[in-house]
């Protein structure tokens, strides 16, 4: 490539080298040290900080960051699915805006978008005065309410994958099935699923992850009573304990790599990722 | 007389307000290759997903085998489809491709497709003699006897298109050719009593696509399957069909045998769209006789009135090039193109070009004498809008 254009990218690479990489590598070296904050005067080199994995409150976070995460995964791939099959069947002519209308609710700040959910999951909330009731029901700071905020969050991340996966299916493949004698039925297990399965990991991977280190959701709509890994994460930091933050931040970047790697895999040219 | 396999009746199909087809009335016989030839846009490839099933006509009827199948859908009818970019499925190898009309299936069609009762003996056979008592035919069995049936069947149709042993490649590991013979391969084993062909050669580079032509030709014939090919390649469709339909804008032109279509083209379309041609306008004298240039021909007999002008066609290589005192039309070389087996040279005869194709030697600006056979000259009506 032109060494002129190279350049163009330069403040990027600033930003991601200062911004991300530095503060990996320095992540990765705190992992072994045990000290306060970051001086490191005093710092000696230790394993000691791997012991945080036997801890029964690190595994029961990883085992709820799983659980939830794996659940809000599957619903969304069932409910991703069920919204990106009939948009690509419909013959409405811009799709595109159907798409579009998805993404909205990502233009807005997740805070005060989870905030907002929060609260109409209360007891009294905006619909109950709006229609008169007595009184709902509370669902913030169940483990529902915490699964329900993960979907309704990353739902957007797996239609568009999916519905990019349908919308590649070349249609002479659907009537050359229904040329070879299956039923409409058939058709769509047989030819257009497996297909568009692609679209479906790479949506599941979009959603597990962020579900998975996240620590807002569970934090606001589960009223601190659930803990996930991405929580913890936060409270060593905010307690200055960067060592074990290090270790569980470096640990969840481990799977990130990991699944981008099946990702590669499952679909090589990148096709389902827009 | 031939029977009749499928009948178009005044079906017209249109898009919105594009009428696509425009009152299409055509016969194919049973065992016959027709071809549906027209320039892109003549609804050729309409027409062809009509009779599959895939577009419904607006008006009119599709008759199979004497019944009425407009409403059916395409996994009803006695018909596969090698599709134009071949529609094989990228996620399944070639045999899980070949065998996929097979496999998916009901119990009841396939113990019908590989007869029942045949199977049962078998089953019985094999059974006895392995010593069982009292053999009894479950319908594992026979679920068992139906894999290994359609094992077989996709191994014959792969040696069939000469793929032997390719059963486990992938898809995008094959060559053009190869995956066009795949999916021949896929709609053959479902021996259907139809074959449809949408351009199924056009992604292929010359050598393969004569080759190709040749043995579609021949599978057609050892298979006895009617064959409804698509083209726009006039060459593709004299070399391999037994009839060929010549449309235009929704509508048919000519039908008739490859022979008839270049010989005795009913217009100026058909004949220039099948092959090169000179068309010159005349007028028909009665008694076998024809005017062009200034001149009287011979000709054969018309069923036009005397003094009927007509189109004079005459095809380039009919022209015989001759000695200046037997010549009956003179002209100037103006243009002379070495094409392999004869030179192609462009006439000037009193200001109207024309194609000649021969195997002397001439250069550019020499006078040229030609004459015409009386059975070379063809004669057209003279159509008014064109």
């Amino acid at each position: 490539m032109n060494k002129t254009i190279r350049k163009l990218a330069y403040p990027y690479y600033g930003w991601l080298y200062f911004l991300a990489i530095v503060p990996i590598a320095i992540m990765f070296v705190l992992i072994f040290f045990d000290i306060e904050g970051i001086s490191f005067g005093e710092a000696s080199f230790t394993f000691r900080n791997f012991g945080l994995f036997l801890e029964p409150s690190t595994i029961e976070a990883f085992l709820n960051s799983f659980l939830f995460a794996t659940m809000a995964t599957l619903v969304s791939a069932v409910l991703g699915y069920m919204v990106a099959y009939p948009v690509f069947r419909s013959r409405f002519r811009n799709k595109f805006i159907i798409l579009t209308l998805f993404i909205l609710p990502m233009w807005s700040n997740m805070l005060l978008r989870t905030e907002a959910l929060g609260n109409i999951m209360e007891r009294h909330n905006i619909y109950t005065d709006l229609l008169g009731l007595e009184s709902g029901f509370n669902l913030r700071g169940s483990n529902l309410a915490v699964l329900i905020g993960l979907v309704i969050t990353y739902l957007p991340f797996m239609i568009l994958p999916i519905y990019t996966a349908l919308e590649k299916i070349d249609p002479s493949l659907e009537e050359a099935a229904l040329d070879l004698g299956v039923s409409e039925m058939r058709k769509f297990w047989k030819v257009v699923f497996p297909l568009s399965f692609k679209g479906v990991i790479t949506g599941c991977i979009m959603v597990f992850l962020p579900c998975m280190s996240g620590f807002a959701i569970p934090e606001i709509l589960g009223n601190g009573n659930i803990m996930l890994i991405g929580n913890i994460i936060e409270q060593s930091f905010r307690n200055m304990s960067y060592n074990l933050g290090s270790l569980l931040a470096i640990t969840i970047l481990f799977f990130i790599f990991g699944s981008l790697l099946i990702v590669n895999k499952v679909d090589k040219d990148g096709g389902t990722l827009i | 007389m031939k029977k009749v396999i499928i009948e178009l009746r005044d079906v017209v199909k249109q898009f919105d307000d594009d009428l696509i087809v425009n009152g299409i009335n055509l016969q194919i016989f049973e065992n016959e290759f027709l071809t549906l030839l027209g320039p892109s846009g003549c609804g050729k490839t309409t027409t062809l997903r009509m009779i599959g099933g895939f577009e419904q006509p607006n008006k009119g009827e599709i008759i199979i085998n004497g019944k009425v199948f407009n409403d059916i859908p395409p996994y009803a009818r006695p018909i596969n489809t090698v599709f134009q970019k071949y529609a094989l499925f990228p996620h399944l190898n070639v045999f899980e491709n070949v065998a996929f009309g097979l496999k998916n299936r009901g119990w009841d069609y396939l113990c019908r497709f590989f007869k029942e009762e045949e199977m049962r003996s078998e089953i019985l056979k094999e059974k006895e003699a392995r010593g069982h008592i009292d053999p009894r035919v479950t319908k594992r069995d026979l679920k068992k006897k139906i894999n290994e049936k359609i094992s077989e069947a996709v191994k014959k149709v792969l040696d069939l298109v000469k793929l032997t042993g390719l059963e486990k490649r992938k898809i995008d590991q094959m060559s053009g050719g190869q995956q066009q013979r795949v999916s021949l391969a896929r709609a053959l084993v479902n021996r259907p009593q139809i074959l449809l062909l949408d351009e199924p050669l056009a992604a292929l580079d010359l050598k393969l696509r004569q080759n190709m032509q040749y043995e579609l030709k021949e599978m057609q014939r050892k298979l006895g399957i009617t064959f409804v090919f698509v083209t726009h390649d006039q060459e593709e469709a004299m070399t391999m069909s037994d009839r060929i339909v010549v449309m235009k804008d929704g509508l048919i032109q000519q039908l008739g045998t490859p022979k008839d279509i270049y010989n005795e083209p009913v217009n100026r379309y058909v004949a220039t769209f099948v092959g090169e041609s000179n068309i010159i306008p005349g007028r028909y004298l009665g008694n076998q006789k024809v005017a062009f240039l200034g001149a009287e021909f011979d000709c054969l007999e018309h069923p036009f009135k005397v003094n009927e002008p007509v189109d004079v066609v005459i095809r380039p290589e009919d022209f015989d090039v001759v000695n200046h005192e037997k010549a009956k039309l003179s002209g100037m070389v103006t243009s002379s193109i070495f094409k392999g087996v004869h030179n192609e040279l462009l006439v000037d005869i009193q200001g109207h070009e024309f194609i000649v194709n021969t195997y002397e030697n001439y250069s550019v600006g020499e006078p040229i004498g030609l004459k015409v056979d009386p059975y070379e000259i063809h004669l057209m009506r003279v159509e008014n809008h064109e």
